[in-house]
């Protein structure tokens, strides 16, 4: 019946996922695109397995990066067990040893935190990875303190020709482990239990009247997902070669919730896109400015309340109109709305900028912008900054209208051709 | 025994610090359903805004000014922010709360820099209170404590004998009943979650100086308090009382307590101990020292 | 003859407030039963203690002879008793065909299953269809089960309910807020899917009750008043003054309409 066109509609996206892995060194090469797109596929898989909680599982976790994190620590001590020629595993079967650990360190925690759900499970969670960190730091002998515990990915024979030296190998070994997670995770969706994990999210009273134990469901949805998530932090150990306590603390587990947040939790695919615009801010906009965590959080607090199925249901939106062909009359508002937003956001950069230079001692107070200078100590350009900052919001405002009534009439219009 | 003496009184002031913390949090919870993830934030700014009125007019300013201005962006948040996201749930709300503390955290760092300010606390209360044979009180801690003690029984008097604070009692508990009243009462809402912000902020105000002030310390405490309110049954102001108490003095007792078990200090392991506390707990009595509500 | 469901001398209590005060109830195997008081009476909260979303203060139940008290409901469930909920209680964000399922996997055997596909279950997809079939909404299957009309809703509230094809079934007001040509096919669909099973049912329309019942009880401030046929109940005289008064004539007025 309709179940044909779906599936290969699900070969065509698959396909086209796998051949974008493929060719993405081609399409952005370069070393600097090399290092961001291995740290993608990390973060991909990572916030997938954080999705199984959050958007699957109605889990609020505030500690996922237990589970990568000392799946990762397993995985160094591995490798460096490796090298020392203890025992022999190929590299790219090393992210099996994370997995294995993350979902024993679930089934562990995993009894605990998911005794109660919602809003404590999420309290429990914090507690668990702010328990797991300070363990970290108290037992240096495993885990190294502070400055971790570094490792060398070219140990022992290389692999059918492969020793892991070069970074493209690494990020083909990332992309192989993401996609064959990616695949794992959506078939996990259609599973009875994934099934019933929607159900527990959605209704977990009347779970328990058609015969699910609701602690049992999130218990083996949250260990299945500390598996992925092993995997994911294996990888990172393999890619950065250091494993430290940054890599179990909230600081991570914060990071994967916004990344996943920002993608869109009701959506499968939606945390990828999450970590690729993460890693892209990580990446690409620490490197400019102090500040980028403040946009970070800003970006993530714009998506809570004005979009909170993420940008994957922005652009899920836009099919049925684009679908109907009615997107040019959506164009000139969009395009209005975006410009002001620029507007906005430049003025907001203008006056956090300022701040900043104000602050810290170590820099000049004067800020090179756009090939002109400003001195923070005068008044004329936080005037100016505030001004821009206002004006772009207040036509943000009238734009953010526009659109929404060119919107509301093309579903409209649009709903009544569908009952018509 | 004089060791044992102060330190009790210590942990006492610093678990009163906490329930301070706590209590707000706890009042908010019940009330409106949202657990503010930014509370801990609010101390923080609580610490830096006394931190820059003493600096220009002095400590005693500070207290009164401070906390009214956290409980005054405690309420813009509510009235600007959590509202917008209450028609999406209480993880939404959650969620933005999140939000709220990574920016608040970021502000600081872009304001105040990333090391601890000199916020120190003032001449006058600086100096011992008492000594017992060789152990000596700080006046600053018995300060902490008069502080807390007449706050919290200022909020006691206003729950239990004016008439917002008569609804706010009906939310605790009759949570399901008032909740539907207290959707048409918007302003207790800003109110409490106001009032929740503030009660933090001078929090920050007598902990900033009496600890240290930097941006880390929301994130420190931030935990701990979420901790006593899943110890302490969530919802239950009683329950938060007596676990802040409980945490307050465990914290106090193993950091100062040089014995060894194993090899490992017993200070050592003091950061781990309210974790553990929580998940001993939760094995043995999921709904917390005196919580009614299963999760 | 061994009962399906038994409650001995069964009490509960929220706070100081006592809300069923000793109910003692034989159902047997196989009847259909209906309960009938006025509004508080505590019929659904009978239900609750007996589908375990309460815990009982005093007292016994069993389910074919194996006591249940205070078991937890989704073990209960599995002991095969199932209920639908007066207020009606879906999974608002799944299609019906979900909804239908969800009540199918775990009595199909396929519990917490990570290893099978759902898409390739026959037998679950074969029950979902034929209970979608039976319940009228075969053709909304693709349906989120919260944008339904109300009385489709109640309609899949029972799908679900008997989805899993339980020995007993507990069904509280399934015509509630119902129009007269809705209420007489939920009748009809509940007289097929309960053929062969034993049936409790909460039901305030008395055309309903004496058309559907074997057996009566009447529940009045959480005692029990009476139980018995139809006929036994309709002349009992405790029944008559305690409560059937008003009753009396709106259950003549809906035979009359039966008639
Ligand atoms: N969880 C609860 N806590 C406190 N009181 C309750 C609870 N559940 C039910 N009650 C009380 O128990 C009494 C019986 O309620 P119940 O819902 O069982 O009545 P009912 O016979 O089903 O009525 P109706 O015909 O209106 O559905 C009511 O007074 C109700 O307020
Ligand atoms: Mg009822």
């Amino acid at each position: 019946m309709t179940y044909q066109p779906l599936n290969l509609g699900r070969w065509i996206i698959w396909g086209g996922a796998a051949l974008l892995f493929a060719a993405a060194p081609h399409l952005f090469p370069g070393g600097f695109a090399l290092t961001m797109l291995t740290q993608m596929g990390v973060m991909i898989l990572f916030a997938l397995s954080y999705n199984m909680l959050l958007g699957q599982g109605g889990m609020l976790s505030f500690g996922h990066a237990v589970y990568s994190g000392l799946g990762a620590y397993v995985t160094v001590h591995a490798l460096n067990q490796i090298g020392a020629g203890t025992f022999y595993l190929p590299v790219p079967l090393l992210p099996l040893v994370g997995g294995i650990a993350g979902l024993a360190f679930g089934l562990l925690f995993g009894y605990v935190t998911t005794k109660r759900a919602g809003t404590t499970f999420a309290l429990i969670s914090l507690g668990i990875g702010e328990m797991v960190f300070a363990c970290v730091l108290m037992f240096p002998g495993f885990f190294g303190g502070e400055a971790g515990i570094s490792t060398n990915r070219m140990v022992g024979q290389p692999f059918l020709g492969l020793t892991f030296g070069p970074g493209i190998q690494v990020y083909y070994l990332v992309a192989l482990w993401c996609f064959l997670g990616m695949a794992g995770m959506f078939a996990l969706t259609q599973t009875p239990l994934g099934r019933m994990a929607n159900a527990v999210r959605d209704n977990p009273e009347r779970a328990e009247f058609v015969g699910y134990n609701t602690r049992h469901v999130r218990f083996l949805q949250l260990v299945l997902s500390s598996f992925f998530a092993g995997v994911s932090g294996a990888l990172s150990c393999i890619n950065f070669e250091i494993v430290s306590a940054e890599n179990v603390s909230a600081i991570r587990s914060g990071g994967v919730l916004l990344a996943t947040f920002i993608g869109g939790v009701p959506f499968f695919f939606g945390p990828v896109i999450g970590a690729i615009v993460f890693v892209f801010f990580i990446v690409a906009l620490s490197g400019f400015t102090k500040a980028w965590l403040l946009y970070l959080g800003l970006f993530f607090v714009l998506i809570v309340v004005y979009a909170p199925g993420g940008i994957a249901s922005l652009i899920l939106m836009q099919f049925p109109v684009i679908r109907a062909g009615r997107w040019r009359e959506l164009a000139l508002p969009y395009a209005l709305a975006a410009l002001a937003g620029l507007v906005a956001l430049a003025g907001l950069i203008g006056l956090v900028e300022m701040v900043y230079r104000l602050s810290d001692q170590g820099v000049s107070t004067v800020l090179q912008l756009l090939g002109m200078s400003f001195d923070a100590r005068s008044a004329p350009p936080w005037i100016a900054f505030g001004a821009i900052l206002a004006a772009g919001l207040a036509s943000l405002r009238a734009a953010a209208r526009r659109v929404g009534e060119r919107w509301g009439a093309i579903q409209l219009e649009l709903q009544a051709q569908a009952a018509a | 025994m004089e060791f044992f003496l102060v330190q009790t009184l210590n942990g006492i002031s610093y678990g009163l610090l906490l329930f301070m913390l706590s209590s707000g949090l706890t009042l908010v919870f019940s009330l409106m359903g949202v657990l503010n993830f930014a509370h801990a934030s609010f101390y923080m700014l609580g610490a830096y805004f006394a931190f820059q009125v003493s600096a220009k007019i002095g400590f005693w300013p500070a207290l009164v000014a401070a906390p009214l201005l956290v409980g005054a962006i405690g309420m813009l948040v509510e009235r600007w922010g959590l509202r917008q996201v209450h028609k999406h749930g209480h993880v939404a709300e959650l969620l933005f709360t999140f939000g709220l503390a990574y920016l608040i955290e970021e502000a600081v760092h872009l304001i105040w820099g990333r090391s601890a300010v000199e916020y120190r606390v003032p001449a006058e209360l600086d100096g011992p209170l008492f000594r017992i044979i060789g152990s000596q009180y700080p006046i600053y801690r018995g300060f902490m404590m008069l502080v807390s003690v007449t706050v919290l029984v200022t909020i006691w008097l206003a729950l239990t004998r004016t008439r917002i604070g008569l609804v706010i009692q009906a939310a605790l508990t009759h949570p399901q009943t008032v909740e539907a009243l207290g959707h048409n009462v918007p302003r207790v809402f800003m109110l409490v979650f106001g009032g929740g912000c503030a009660l933090a902020g001078l929090a920050g105000v007598i902990g900033g100086n009496a600890f240290v002030t930097e941006p880390g310390m929301a994130a420190a405490v931030g935990p701990i308090i979420f901790v006593i309110v899943v110890v302490g049954g969530m919802g239950s102001l009683a329950g938060a009382f007596v676990a802040s108490l409980l945490i307050g003095c465990m914290q106090t007792f193993a950091v100062s307590l040089d014995w060894s078990l194993a090899g490992i200090k017993i200070s050592q392991v003091a950061p781990v101990l309210p974790y553990l506390l929580m998940v001993l707990l939760l094995i043995f009595r999921p709904k917390g020292l005196m919580g009614t509500r299963e999760g | 003859m061994k009962s399906a469901i038994e409650l001995r001398d069964v009490h509960k209590s929220f706070g100081t407030t006592k809300i069923i005060f000793g109910v003692s109830l034989q159902i047997r195997e196989g009847e259909r039963h209906a309960i009938i008081g006025p509004n508080g009476a505590g019929k659904s909260t009978l239900f609750n203690l007996i589908s375990g979303r309460y815990e009982v203060s005093a007292g016994r139940i069993l389910l074919h002879g194996a006591d249940i008290t205070n078991l937890q409901p989704f073990e209960i469930n599995r002991k095969g008793l199932s209920r639908s909920f007066q207020v009606t209680n879906i999974f608002h964000n799944m299609s019906v065909y979900e909804n239908v399922r969800c009540g199918v996997l775990w009595p199909a055997g396929y519990r917490y299953s990570f290893w099978h596909r759902v898409g390739g279950l026959r037998d679950v997809r074969q029950r979902a269809e034929e209970v979608m079939e039976r319940i009228g909404l075969a053709r909304r299957r693709n349906t989120l089960a919260g944008t339904l009309t109300y009385a489709e809703q109640r309609a899949l509230e029972i799908g679900v309910t008997i989805a899993g094809g339980a020995s007993v079934v507990l069904l509280d007001e399934p015509t509630a807020g119902m129009s007269r040509t809705e209420t007489a096919q939920v009748v009809e669909l509940i007289r097929s899917v309960t053929e062969g099973r034993t049936l409790v049912m909460v039901e305030h329309h008395m055309g309903v009750v004496f058309n559907l019942a074997d057996r009566i009880s009447v529940l009045v401030y959480g005692e029990l008043l009476a139980t018995g046929t139809p006929e036994e109940i309709r002349a009992n005289p405790a029944v008559q003054e305690a409560y059937l008064g008003a009753l009396h004539k709106e259950a003549a007025r809906a035979d009359g309409s039966h008639a």
